[in-house]
């Protein structure tokens, strides 16, 4: 029995209990501050009116939502190459999260695609990405939990998590790459925003906001993974002793 | 500050649409998690139970070794 590897996912356990509300409070003030934001300071949009705000949670969640798939992957491939259990639950954790941001980008999208193009859906190529990153997460869920041996469906799901990122790609540069009826990026790395600073400000706290929390899930969930993996082995155990 | 509209200019059904989904998914998650990690206290409590019943000694779930069974 190796100690040093059972040790890390029992020490960290406390450790995430302490590190939560540091996250978790921080969120939950800067949602406020974001929603006062983009609901009383920023203008209407001249061209959108008012429907444009749901900019405030479409852009964070769609962000959010292929960010934490990169994180994922990352943390399945360590799992996965360096036989780090912990990292391998971090990837599990994260999962959930992710797919319900990229749920959440996809529903606001397609609330948001109404009013402004006249339809909720189109089969256009960020909206198709952006759904085939909803079925890699689900995918990913569902092959992780149809695997009775945790070790194996770890390293089952850290192989569909890395091949999937290439999706990641896509879905950014597909507005760029492809004729589509979503916009371009509005925030850009080189250059200026292509919005007013109130409605960036707003945008860029609900994404702190979005941030904070998934910190704060995913070391909630992570402390439940933990929980029950060392109750199955402790049983495990017991049953074979 | 100027107060928003509450039908935002007719688009109130796509815009609160947006955020009551929104908070629906943060609500359900935090719940659903919430209870989750009730009942794994109370498996761990009951397992924690059982273990001083039937051995002297008491391994605890997250700290000790799983050689430690004596049984």
């Amino acid at each position: 029995m190796n100690l040093y590897k059972y040790a890390s996912p029992a020490t960290f356990y406390p450790l995430a209990g302490k590190m939560i509300p540091w996250f978790a409070i921080p969120s939950a003030i800067l949602f406020i501050a974001g929603l006062y934001v983009g609901f009383f300071v920023a203008p209407t949009d001249f061209q959108q009116g008012d429907a444009y705000r749901i900019i405030f949670i479409h852009v964070p969640a769609a962000w959010m939502g292929m960010f934490l798939y990169v994180l994922m992957a990352l943390y399945a491939g360590i799992g996965w190459a360096f036989n780090a259990r912990l990292a391998s639950m971090m990837a599990s954790s994260i999962a959930i999260t992710g797919a319900m941001f990229t749920l959440l980008s996809l529903v606001t999208g397609a609330l948001w695609g109404k009013p402004t193009w006249g339809t909720y859906w189109v089969w256009d190529a960020r909206m198709t990405s952006t759904l085939i990153l909803l079925f890699l997460y689900i995918g990913f869920i569902s092959l992780q939990s149809a695997i009775d041996d945790t070790r194996r469906a770890d390293r089952a799901g850290a192989v569909l998590a890395l091949v999937g990122v290439i999706n990641v790609p896509i879905i950014y540069f597909s507005v760029q790459w492809w004729n589509t009826l979503h916009q371009g990026a509005t925030i850009r790395i080189l250059g200026k925003p292509t919005i007013a600073a109130p409605m960036l400000a707003a945008m860029l706290i609900m994404l702190a906001a979005c941030w904070l929390y998934s910190v704060a899930v995913v070391l909630i969930r992570l402390r439940c993974i933990i929980l029950e993996r060392e109750q199955n082995a402790s049983r495990f155990a017991e049953v074979n002793a | 500050m100027n107060w928003p509209d509450l039908s935002m200019g007719g688009y109130g059904f796509f815009v609160w649409g947006s955020y009551i989904f929104a908070l629906i998914l943060i609500v359900w998650e935090v719940v659903s998690l919430k209870q989750h990690q009730k009942t794994l206290k109370q498996q761990q409590r009951q397992d924690a139970q059982q273990q001083q019943r039937s051995s002297s000694v008491s391994p605890s779930v997250l700290t000790g070794s799983t050689n430690e069974t004596t049984s």
